[in-house]
């Protein structure tokens, strides 16, 4: 047995007497003990007593919000939810302030990921910028490529060819296809539906298979280049496709007949997480779930970029922008995809699908601002050359790191298990947030 | 953009156009009457922060807040350029106008160090609430060897040794503008970063 100094020793608190606790926690910067009825504070219920300060961290709160945060009312404790809770989408953390089962405040904590990509792809080339990208949202990977992509060939004044634009469309749509048909399966598992998170799976499988078949990989693609993509489209692919057209419509189908009119699904989310055209647009939220509160905005429609202008299709909306709609919104998103898709594959010109450029990219100094619609909303890249072979500053917008400020404003009033459920269906994906 | 010069004379300055994008400078004192002027005015309509971000121009020794908005009035993105003094990074904050500007200027504050006055809500959010230096400010280098890739090697930016590091060293805010942002002094050739990431 090892002898232990005894003023290191960590006491068992049965064992403390009050002066003793006293003494420990003045050590560690706690304030004195709260129990009923002693005048500190509000007098707490005995049910409550030595439960007030659960969750407390040991600082000092750094502004007014976290102040009112860390204020407990009368039967009000700090509840962690993450870093590593099964449904926070990744690695995150809500810190929740709930009284009973009922939310009274929520806060977003976040970094868990960070991964500091903006400093990396300062220091890469232009060339590799591109494959820095697609880890950072990676149930869109490539919308993460065509962002950089466009702005780089501003920056560079290249013009990319017809056909190079088209596969460009084919393969973003189908990269929504599959993260919008997720999404339904994780929002149905976040409520505990196990199924249709399989189903979604299914989905997701052959589109990713499909998307590895042209560009060589399944998740991280690094498809798009400066000026063009890196493979062309062949006749065995445009079959696969074709098998994979007519197969879509079954899997997506299945989800919706369960979930769609599932008495427990719509139980769940109509009415929950309600939110309003203005908050939206003020809290900066963009993509199907702005729609889903009733605002037209879609990138491809507000500034057409790639072919976009050349493609039929409306803006879809849903007026109630509760959690319902949103998925609503997703499943009518996946059918309008599929739309696209099929007009791409008539349209698709010949010719060529890279664009002559040199291996080390040097653009003249300037500034560019590209932006794209992203399954989660509007991603955007702003580039700055200083004429040097890397960029000055790489500043990438990331639609669900902004689309997660509508927590706090959302759940209060709402009981814990929704959390789940409002935040599922606003579909975010932590490696996105982090950056 | 003629309306831009008509409705901000003496306010806008540097006007620049992209293929898709009108760019504007603002100084800083006027940056909330701007916004708000173009968010709510009828005649310019935009009402969709799309993107707030701050450059580090370390050489020229200015920060740049750069904001880009959307009107369903005009066919081009705006962009606004804003110049902060890198010796006292201060700037009112635009929350009042857009509350979702503030995941941006916390964004803003934990890489660049940029104090956004008025913010009830300015705390890290990236990295840890006790760390202390900004990371994507141009001096700061990164400690693995990214920074000596040859990529790096050919921005003079990114070459510690090519540049003079006392002008960054007092251009950190002080200690009473933030709580979390108090510093320890720096010794010359060495940075925050290599004080607060031991290798």
């Amino acid at each position: 047995m090892t002898a232990t100094d005894p003023d290191v020793r960590i006491p068992d608190p049965i064992e403390l007497d009050e002066l003793e606790e006293e003494r420990l926690r003045a050590a560690a910067g706690l304030g004195p003990r709260r129990v009923a009825g002693d005048g500190a504070g509000p007098a707490a219920r005995p049910e409550y007593a030595g439960f007030d300060q659960v969750g407390l961290p040991d600082r000092p709160p750094q502004t007014e919000r976290e102040q009112r945060l860390f204020t407990l009312n009368e039967g009000e404790m700090l509840l962690n939810m993450g870093p590593q809770h099964p449904s926070t989408h990744g690695v995150m953390r809500l810190l929740v302030k709930v009284r009973g089962e009922v939310i009274t405040d929520l806060d977003v904590v976040l970094g868990y990921l960070h991964r500091g990509i903006e400093k990396l792809c300062e220091n890469a080339t232009y060339t590799t910028v591109l494959t820095y990208v697609d880890p950072m949202d990676y149930m869109s990977a490539m919308h993460n490529e065509h962002a950089p992509a466009i702005a780089f060939e501003k920056l560079y004044g290249i013009e990319v060819p017809r056909r190079a634009e088209y596969i460009r469309a084919l393969v973003v749509e189908l990269n929504r296809v599959f993260s919008h048909g997720l999404m339904m399966g994780f929002l149905a598992l976040d409520m505990g539906g196990l199924t249709p998170i399989l189903y979604g799976f299914i989905n997701r499988d052959e589109t990713v298979e499909l998307l590895a078949a042209i560009s060589g990989q399944r998740m991280l693609f690094n498809f798009f280049r400066v000026g063009g993509v890196n493979w062309d489209v062949n006749d065995e692919f445009i079959n696969r496709l074709s098998r994979w057209r007519s197969n879509v419509e079954k899997t997506i189908g299945d989800n919706e007949l369960l979930l769609t009119q599932n008495e427990i699904f719509t139980g769940r989310t109509k009415g929950l997480g309600v939110l309003t055209a203005r908050d939206a647009i003020s809290l900066g939220v963009s993509g199907p779930n702005l729609r889903a509160s009733g605002v037209p905005f879609d990138v491809r429609k507000a500034h057409p970029y790639s072919i976009y202008d050349e493609l039929e299709f409306d803006v879809i909306t849903q007026p109630q922008g509760d959690s319902y709609a949103r998925y609503m919104q997703r499943v009518a998103e996946i059918k309008q995809s599929i739309h696209l898709i099929d007009q791409i594959v008539d349209k698709m010109p010949h010719g060529p699908v890279q664009a002559q450029v040199p291996g080390i990219i040097r653009p003249r100094p300037g500034r560019a601002y590209a932006a794209i619609e992203s399954p989660r909303g509007l991603y955007s890249v702003y580039a700055i050359s200083d004429g040097g072979p890397n960029p000055y500053r790489f500043r990438m917008r990331d639609p669900s790191y902004i689309t997660l400020q509508v927590m706090p404003k959302l759940m209060p009033g709402h009981l814990i298990a929704d959390t789940m459920a409002v935040m599922a269906s606003l579909d975010p994906i932590m490696g996105g947030v982090d950056k | 953009m003629r309306l831009l010069l008509d409705r901000f004379p003496g306010t806008v300055s540097q006007l620049w156009t992209d293929t898709d994008t009108v760019e504007v400078q603002v100084p800083r004192g006027q940056i909330v009457d701007t916004l708000r002027t173009l968010r709510d005015d009828d005649d310019f309509g935009f009402f969709f922060l799309a993107d707030a971000a701050a450059v580090d121009y370390g050489p020229q020794n200015w920060f740049e807040v750069v904001y880009h908005l959307y009107s369903d009035r005009h066919p081009a993105w705006l962009r606004i350029r804003v110049r902060v003094d890198r010796k006292s990074p201060h700037i009112p904050t635009v929350t009042d106008l857009w509350e979702g500007a503030m995941f941006h200027e916390r964004e803003m504050y934990d890489m660049m160090g940029i104090v956004f006055d008025g913010n009830a809500d300015l705390r890290r959010i990236f990295m840890s609430p006790d760390y202390r230096s900004f990371p994507q400010r141009k001096d700061f280098i990164l400690p693995d060897d990214a920074a000596d890739s040859a990529a790096a090697g050919v921005n003079p930016l990114e070459r510690p040794e090519t540049w003079d590091l006392s002008r960054f060293t007092d251009a950190l805010p002080a200690t009473e503008t933030h709580p979390g942002s108090d510093e320890t002094a720096v010794e010359a050739g060495e940075t925050l970063a290599d004080k607060s990431r031991p290798r």
